[in-house]
């Protein structure tokens, strides 16, 4: 009971509320698939996935882009039978795909997807950190949890009895924890001059020096590789080359058992782009603008964020309308279907161009934290908090939307090295030029007088 | 023999870095243009899009047509004789034409045998036989229905073959009248 009357109720509510955030590495799977999937056809001068349709009674077929298959795609991964080939370890077999998936919802704990909210209520100062669990080991607990996927494909590839599994199961074994150590090294230097493990505090840090794109170049380069190579993605995707092994340690695998293993890559895909963003992007924090600035001047903070936002709306209707326009000159049997379908999102995009305007000049003209009153208890400041926090949370996913991009962007791009040019990149490249860098930065560190 | 030497990378492109980044800008081209010229795209969502087909191109046969609307086929039996899968079938009676030895009874082509290597039609020897229909897609429930007949031969309209004159000829052709002058002979 001293515990829970410690805190005020707005506290734990919104500390409750935060575990929400666990859940966005499995939303950003619905964004990451047709991203890459559709990406992947435009890279290479095709159309992509867009057949599938749901009929609406007055817009008719709703293809929403292309994104009804994948929804399709997955529902038939979910209903398809799930079985065993015979001779695997029935417990391990079925146990492995779930393991890397469980672990995504772990992961997300130690990133802070806002600033620290600071706000008075009922004349008390309260304080909340942005992560869900602020630990002052912070980026070393996402480390620790994010390499026990590699059980997953171990397991996986031990309990299918299957040799193209097992090999495939090494192959990811082992330039995971490889990699793993370039991974932790090339972050040395951001740490040093951070001073802290605590993700908030390297945030913090980059807010009022540099991003630490700029202050560790190198670094940041080095991580991004071992990032990419720790997801098992190519041109890294040894584990799961073709031409060698089926399709590494899942070759044993179907129906959703496949899927997990998938939106467990995904997952991962999704951590390491917002560890990414947040150790050398700048995280939650708004380029060039202080938080402080930031929550002196809310109401103009939330009105250039409706714009930012209308822009993007118009930039859509843009394209919308451009392309219904060309449509029109084709000779397509189905375009005054599409162009039916097209005036759905018009509508949609002409109401929040609207909606998002609207709010933008109301925030700008009437927004004063003084007059927020409710049963005459003041919460003024927490207004603000929460309005800060909104920010700082759309800019984070810009950021990690972008990086996200950056894997699809590459996975399509290069080919798959071979086994032996990985390790002796991981291992002689990337962490040589991450002790390099370490080294160069503590000493640099150390004669500007940093601590 | 012909010894193609591939040139050595220099130093720059040996770091890998600099090549990745290039990639890296093609394909951003590549995806910017699907995302902003969606429709100067190469592909085409098919049964709702058309490729273009040249007249060139050897798709489903047509059998032309004399003015008087009799096939042009004297069953000479040519294209049967040329063609590599053995997919013609022909088979001729007397014609009512004294200035014609024979006309054609039963022309069958088996669409589900024929390689389209468009032999038959270079063998006709009073140009026939034509592939120039355009016609590349073939839908049927059973085998049976693959086998063009004559009737389904010489059922092809003038007005889709506008700038061929020997098309015109032929029945509702422009030409049609003036050819039927010439011909000079009505169909008893």
């Amino acid at each position: 009971m001293d515990i829970i009357e410690s805190r005020t109720w707005i506290e734990w509510v919104i500390t409750i509320a935060k575990f929400a955030f666990c859940f966005v590495p499995v939303l950003y799977i619905l964004l990451l698939i047709p991203m890459e999937r559709r990406g992947a056809g435009f890279m290479q001068d095709r159309q992509g996935p867009n057949r599938s349709y749901i009929k609406i009674p007055f817009f008719g077929k709703i293809r929403l882009l292309g994104y009804v298959q994948n929804m399709c795609d997955g529902t038939k991964l979910f209903f398809k039978e799930m079985f065993a080939p015979a001779g695997v370890n029935k417990v391990l077999y079925y146990v492995a795909p779930a393991i890397p998936f469980a672990i995504v919802f772990l992961s997300p704990c130690v990133i802070p997807w806002f600033g620290p909210m600071v706000f008075e209520w009922g004349g008390q100062v309260v304080r909340i950190p942005g992560s869900i669990v602020d630990s002052e080991v912070g980026v070393l607990l996402l480390f620790g949890l994010s390499s026990l996927s590699a059980y997953g494909a171990v397991l996986a590839g031990w309990a299918s009895k299957s040799k193209y599994s097992f090999l495939g199961a090494l192959r990811t074994s082992s330039m995971t924890i490889s990699y793993e150590v370039c991974l932790g090294l090339s972050m040395m230097g951001m740490l040093l001059l951070a001073g802290s493990f605590n993700l908030t505090d390297i945030v913090n840090w980059q807010e009022h020096h540099v991003w630490g794109i700029v202050a560790q170049p190198v670094a940041f380069f080095c991580f991004l590789i071992a990032c990419i190579a720790e997801t098992g993605r190519a041109p890294f995707d040894v584990a799961e080359g073709e031409p060698e092994l089926v399709a590494g340690y899942h070759t044993e695998y179907g129906a959703m058992q496949f899927g997990l293993f998938y939106m467990g890559e995904y997952s991962h895909i999704c951590i390491n782009s917002f560890l990414v963003a947040t150790l050398f992007l700048g995280g939650y924090s708004v380029p060039f603008v202080t938080t402080e600035t930031m929550q002196a001047h809310m109401g103009g903070s939330l009105a250039i964020l409706c714009g930012v936002l209308a822009f993007f709306a118009l930039a859509f209707l843009h394209l919308i309308y451009r392309y219904s326009r060309k449509l029109k000159a084709t000779n397509l049997t189905n375009r005054f279907e599409i162009l039916r379908e097209y005036s759905l999102y018009k509508i949609v995009a002409w109401l929040a161009v609207v909606v998002l305007i609207a709010g933008g000049v109301c925030a700008w003209l009437y927004y004063d934290p003084s007059k927020f009153v409710v049963n005459g208890f003041a919460v003024g400041s927490f207004a603000t908090a929460v309005g800060t926090a909104l920010i700082h949370l759309l800019v984070l996913v810009a950021k990690s939307v972008f990086f996200c991009w950056v894997w699809i962007w590459v996975r399509w791009t290069l080919p798959r090295f071979r086994y032996d040019h990985v390790m002796h990149l991981g291992w002689k490249i990337i962490l040589n030029i991450a002790l390099i860098n370490l080294v160069v930065t503590a000493v640099i560190a150390k004669l500007v007088g940093g601590n | 023999m012909r010894v193609i030497k591939q040139k050595p990378m220099n130093w720059v492109e040996r770091l890998y870095v600099f090549e990745a980044i290039r990639g890296l800008w093609t394909t951003l081209k590549h995806a910017a243009r699907g995302l902003f010229r969606y429709e100067t795209l190469p592909t085409i969502s098919y049964p709702e899009g058309q490729p273009e087909i040249r007249n060139t191109y050897r798709a489903k046969h047509r059998l032309m047509l004399r003015p008087d609307g009799t096939p042009r086929c004297v069953a000479c039996g040519m294209c049967a004789a040329a063609c590599p899968a053995h997919c013609i079938f022909i088979e001729a009676t007397a014609s009512d034409d004294p200035r014609i030895e024979k006309k054609v009874k039963r022309f069958d082509i088996d669409h589900l045998t024929c390689v389209f290597c468009g032999l038959c039609a270079e063998a006709c020897p009073v140009d026939a036989l034509r592939m120039d229909t355009k016609v590349i897609s073939f839908e049927h429930r059973t085998r049976d229905e693959f086998v063009a007949h004559l009737e389904d031969l010489t059922a092809w309209d003038p007005k889709d073959y506008p700038e061929d004159e020997q098309s015109q000829v032929a029945p509702g052709g422009t030409k049609n009248a003036e050819a039927r002058k010439v011909w000079g002979m009505e169909v008893k």
